[in-house]
């Protein structure tokens, strides 16, 4: 018996995410997450689906300890969070790179200090990462855009600093709200790579999306949301 | 590929539209401070100075008395005077002030071209004490009253209280104001603080989603408000210290201070430490920013 509960407990601690019995709701408003329960596996692959108000983005901001579900059991990298100090959560953010549905860019900097943030956060220093943000601000196609300013480019553009914002320090969970939903499908494609490569690399990611086109590109596993509930429509797309 | 001298990293805050009233009122607050500080130290300079003119001093005023013979009665007690004055123990020095020297005195008062001739001024008999010894001022006050009748013994000792009481006051009253510029220094940067933190609501959202420890945020703003209240409080100070400068200039081509007022020149020294009013408005700044953040942010998530 207690071989086994040992075994589970390693087995919890290598889960990256495990929902039991989520329900979140905005103060005395509806609810719009019920009896959420899943976990996501290290070094996998997952789309999110749903229509328009599902209930996706609030799922991926209690991923991201953007805000406290009203019931249940959230893990996140094996730490229950409701017994987790609030001082350790920063740690845990900097373990989840998220790619905002708004892409939620500062206007003032320049699209290569946009995506250096995350890597400032950390405290690392200009030379040992100036040449990984060029480079990766290329690899999105925005290699000579690193000094505009997010006002100054297209909503494709912004978005794909988003995402090299999100990416830039290897994050362990990579979470992405829509992160496709507004650049042509050439770059899209490029961006579903990247999102692969990383995914090769051993970050566990979870895609929010709509697009179901998306879903052809990447055999990975789909969950949907459905009026606030869960349903788990394949476990792995081989 | 990577040039880093292209890239410095900017600052996290951007530049808030709208800031200048908080700075010009910093400047101003810094102005008052810079003021009161000088205030202090010119207060504390003439008080030190009337101690020291007026310490192992004393006069013996006679007074003249209303009818009679006043000159020759006013010449035989000064000369009673000086004697007892020339024998008493602790006494090293007498000397009876000539009219023109008690006009000299006078004369700030009542003018060049005053009928002071035709006054009553007293005459007036300044003597100096050794700083060792210990004089019986109660005994000699009886021998005076004994050999002149119409002289009256001052030692300033009230005088000296009393210009001490009012410099404690003055001084005590400017670090008060320095006190009060402080805290509403504090209150504002507290306030302008909390505005940023709503203005840049969404930025500090995202850098807290982001995991960046409160510290990281909180120097975000406590910099920004350092920086700009140190240059605020330059400006402020600055202008204090050029009015200290110009007052000076005034002084020095003749256009004479009120007397008994200490001059409103202050040193090289005491201008040096006017600098230390932009260096706590930053201070202050700093601190006051940095916990006003440091509490807003333990209100998220």
């Amino acid at each position: 018996m207690r071989v086994n509960n040992k075994v589970h407990a390693a087995i919890v601690s290598r889960i990256m995410v495990r929902f039991e019995n989520v329900g979140m709701r905005y103060g005395a408003g509806p609810e719009i997450l019920r009896d959420v329960t899943f976990h996501l596996e290290p070094g996998s692959f997952t789309f999110l689906t749903g229509l328009s108000g599902a209930g996706k983005t609030t799922l991926l901001k209690l991923i991201g300890i953007a805000e406290p579900p009203a019931r249940g059991l959230i893990t996140l990298f094996g730490r229950d969070l409701a017994t987790t100090r609030r001082r350790d959560f920063p740690a845990l953010r900097r373990r989840v790179g998220v790619v905002f549905q708004d892409f939620r860019l500062l206007d003032h900097l320049s699209a290569f200090d946009n995506v250096a943030l995350p890597l400032r956060i950390a405290g690392r220093r200009l030379q040992n990462y100036a040449q990984d943000v060029e480079e990766l601000l290329s690899w999105v196609g925005l290699g000579d855009r690193l000094d505009a300013r997010p006002p100054t480019l297209s909503g494709g553009e912004q978005q794909r600093i988003a995402i090299a914002r999100a990416v830039v320090a290897r994050p362990d969970l990579l979470i992405a709200d829509e992160p496709t939903g507004n650049v042509d499908s050439d770059i899209g494609d490029r961006l579903i790579r990247l999102f692969a490569e990383l995914n090769r690399l051993g970050t566990t990611v979870l895609i929010a999306t709509h697009d179901r086109g998306l879903l052809e590109k990447v055999r990975a596993r789909e969950m949907r949301l459905v009026d606030g509930r869960l349903i788990e429509l394949s476990r792995a797309r081989q | 590929m990577s040039d880093d001298r292209a890239h410095s990293p900017s600052r996290i805050l951007p530049r808030e539209q709208g800031a200048a009233p908080l700075d010009l009122v910093i400047a101003v607050m810094a102005f008052l401070a810079a003021l009161a500080l000088g205030a202090s130290f010119l207060t504390e300079r003439a008080a030190m100075s009337w101690r020291l003119g007026l310490s192992n001093r004393m006069t013996v005023q006679i007074v003249p008395p209303p009818k009679g013979d006043t000159d020759s009665m006013m010449a035989n007690e000064t000369a009673a005077v000086l004697r007892v004055l020339g024998d008493w123990p602790g006494i090293v020095h007498a000397h009876a002030l000539t009219q023109d020297e008690t006009d000299r005195l006078v004369e700030p008062w009542l003018g060049k071209n005053a009928l002071i001739p035709e006054l009553p001024l007293p005459r007036l008999i300044d003597a100096t004490t050794s700083p060792s010894a210990s004089v019986d001022l109660s005994g000699l006050a009886r021998a005076l009253a004994r050999a002149a009748p119409h002289a009256v013994l001052d030692d300033h000792s009230r005088w000296i209280g009393r210009l001490k009481a009012l410099a404690d006051t003055i001084i005590w009253s400017a670090y008060g104001i320095l006190a009060l510029i402080a805290i509403a220094t504090a209150a504002i940067v507290s306030f302008a603080t909390r505005a940023g933190l709503e203005a840049h609501h969404d930025m500090v959202q995202l850098l807290h989603q982001m995991g960046a420890q409160s510290g990281f945020i909180a120097r975000a703003f406590e910099w920004h408000h350092f920086l700009s209240a140190l240059l605020a409080g330059l400006i402020g100070a600055g202008a204090s210290a050029l009015l200290f400068v110009f007052a000076g200039g005034l002084e020095s081509v003749g256009i004479e201070a009120v007397p008994f007022l200490p001059p409103l020149a202050l040193r090289a020294n005491e201008l040096l430490w006017l600098l230390a009013v932009p260096a706590s408005a930053a201070l202050i700044a700093l601190v006051t920013a940095r916990l006003s953040v440091l509490s807003a942010l333990r209100e998220i998530y």
